[in-house]
């Protein structure tokens, strides 16, 4: 692999828990340790999305989850990639078709690298991160500036949720 | 009379790998009230284990209700069924399950330890925990095959036989993991920093935790002898020399100490076991259907967890009830931060070693 070209820049982590068990969110842990080390790429853990490239979300996606990631997703800078780890992170896994759970992050916003496994190995993370950088690499020089988005008109007081609502219906029309 | 400030402490923290939220209500820095929010990662697992899932199935999906005590909700379940239908669990798997659930035990506590450390700002005692929690992971993946999720308990016995290289292994490798264990526990006792930082924040006094009913080694720093290990006879561990842990600070010091010492008692627990393991099956056939009410008391490396399993006679359980120690934590918590600084309360909180995904299921 060629490392140089990961060295180049320092991409930041936002790791976002979505209702998973914890035993992923600890393998990224361990993967930021001694053993593992994630940071000989550069890459460091800060918990703010203004800041980050790289978004890591575990679990399936809890209904009160949802609202939060996507605000997680819209707040980070473009280019962007999104890493989703672990079996319920990909597709539900054992909690699929359970009543509060949305059966996978794909279900609420584009996933660019799915990491298998229950718990996710640490090595497994560390590829996938890897998969990720070479992804947003390849994004940033396809990446053009977005066209100025239009105003949505809202009524006082503001609501949140209605706002979260327009932005992404503007997104899907193009 | 000072400025009132409204602070937000989650959903989403660098301190905390999971969602809660706090809003914490200051004025000139000192908290004046607290509320609390807990339900971010709530799945619904105790109503599919009712609908979904077959009784053979659902300890496995236990197991996926915390990634950091998955063996002892594993556990839980497994006994609870166990005693519904009076199966007579072999020796050696009692004995095996004893030896995951106290590694275990020390790799979450080797973790907790070493949150606090980091939110104390004392980053490169949070890496040596780190790198010495690795010897116990790969220790557990040696003899379950996984590092997270074990699977390793399941109804009538264990899935997996521990072979005598493996065994040769763990002993070899118990010796080098105590070893480290104990110079941790020299610097978490003896650092004249981290005293400073520690001593007498966050003080949980005796009575409150008889008030409030605190678990676990929160309630052991406090001097409450409680640990279910010693109450509750569903591994055994009296004959392998438990030794139960009690330290009358309360304070984050000492709930760090209470962990250190029950990880130092672990391992010698998990090395008397490999000693005197007995020959024999590790698994019986188990034949019929669970029927009528049973309840558990086991000890998570958080504290007392409870398992309420009731059945009639069919595949699929009639209820299956959880109380997780952290929710048992919360109340307590909620008082301590009255009155308490805003730059102390992330190191609290992660003293608690509070787990979220346990508590919202």
């Amino acid at each position: 692999m060629d490392f140089k070209k990961f060295r180049k820049k320092s991409p930041w982590l936002l790791h976002y828990n979505t209702g998973s068990c914890n035993g992923c969110d600890i393998e990224i842990l361990a993967c930021l340790a001694p053993k593992y080390d994630l940071e000989r790429f550069g890459i460091l853990n800060r918990g703010n999305p203004k800041q980050s490239d790289v978004l890591i979300v575990t679990g399936p996606v809890t209904k009160r989850a949802r609202e939060r990631l996507i605000r997680l997703y819209f707040e980070m800078p473009e280019p962007k990639v999104v890493v989703a780890v672990g079996a319920c992170a990909c597709t539900g896994g054992v909690f699929r078709h359970m009543y509060n759970v949305l059966n996978g992050v794909d279900k609420v916003i584009p996933v660019d690298v799915y990491v298998p496994g229950c718990a996710a190995r640490p090595e497994a993370i560390i590829d996938g991160v890897a998969k990720a950088l070479e992804i947003l690499e390849k994004k940033k020089k396809d990446f053009v500036p977005p066209k100025v988005c239009k105003n949505v008109e809202v009524k006082e007081p503001i609501n949140r949720k209605f706002l979260l609502e327009k932005c992404l219906g503007v997104k899907n029309e193009g | 009379m000072g400025k009132r400030i409204t602070v937000p402490f989650g959903s989403q923290h660098v301190a905390l790998p999971e969602p809660i939220k706090f809003v914490f209500q200051t004025e000139n820095e000192k908290i004046t009230s607290v509320e609390v929010d807990v339900g971010y990662v709530h799945r619904g697992i105790e109503k599919a284990c009712q609908t979904k899932f077959k009784y053979t199935q659902v300890g496995y999906v236990v197991a996926r209700v915390c990634g950091l005590c998955s063996i002892s909700h594993t556990l839980g379940y497994v006994t609870a069924v166990e005693r519904l239908m009076g199966v007579e669990v072999p020796k050696r798997a009692l004995y095996l399950r004893l030896i995951v659930s106290e590694l275990d035990r020390v790799h979450s506590h080797l973790l907790a330890m070493g949150h606090t450390a980091e939110v104390a700002g004392y980053e490169n005692l949070f890496m040596q925990t780190f790198r010495y929690r690795e010897t116990a992971m790969e220790l557990l993946e040696l003899l379950t095959g996984n590092r997270v999720q074990y699977d390793y308990a399941t109804i009538g016995g264990v899935n997996r036989d521990l072979t005598p290289d493996v065994a040769k292994t763990l002993k070899e490798r118990l010796k080098e993991l105590k070893e480290r264990c104990l110079w941790i526990k020299d610097v978490f006792e003896n650092d004249f920093t981290l005293k400073l930082r520690w001593k007498g924040v966050g003080v949980v006094t005796k009575e409150m935790a008889k008030r409030f009913n605190v678990v676990g080694p929160p309630a052991r720093a406090a001097g409450l002898e409680t640990d279910c290990r010693a109450e509750f006879n569903y591994l055994p561990f009296k004959e392998l020399g438990f030794k139960l842990v009690v330290r009358n600070g309360g304070d984050i010091y000492d709930r760090n100490l209470v962990r250190a010492y029950e990880v130092i008692n672990s391992i010698e627990m998990v090395e008397n076991a490999l000693e005197g393991l007995p020959e024999g099956d590790v698994k019986v056939a188990v034949k019929g259907l669970p029927d009528g009410e049973s309840f558990v008391r086991v000890e998570a490396p958080r504290g007392e967890l409870f398992y309420y399993v009731k059945g009639s006679k069919k595949m699929v359980l009639d209820r299956v009830r959880i109380r997780v120690p952290t929710f048992a934590n919360i109340p307590v918590m909620k008082e301590l931060f009255v009155g308490m600084d805003y730059a102390d309360v992330p190191a609290t909180v992660i003293s608690f070693d509070p787990c979220l995904s346990c508590t919202a299921r």
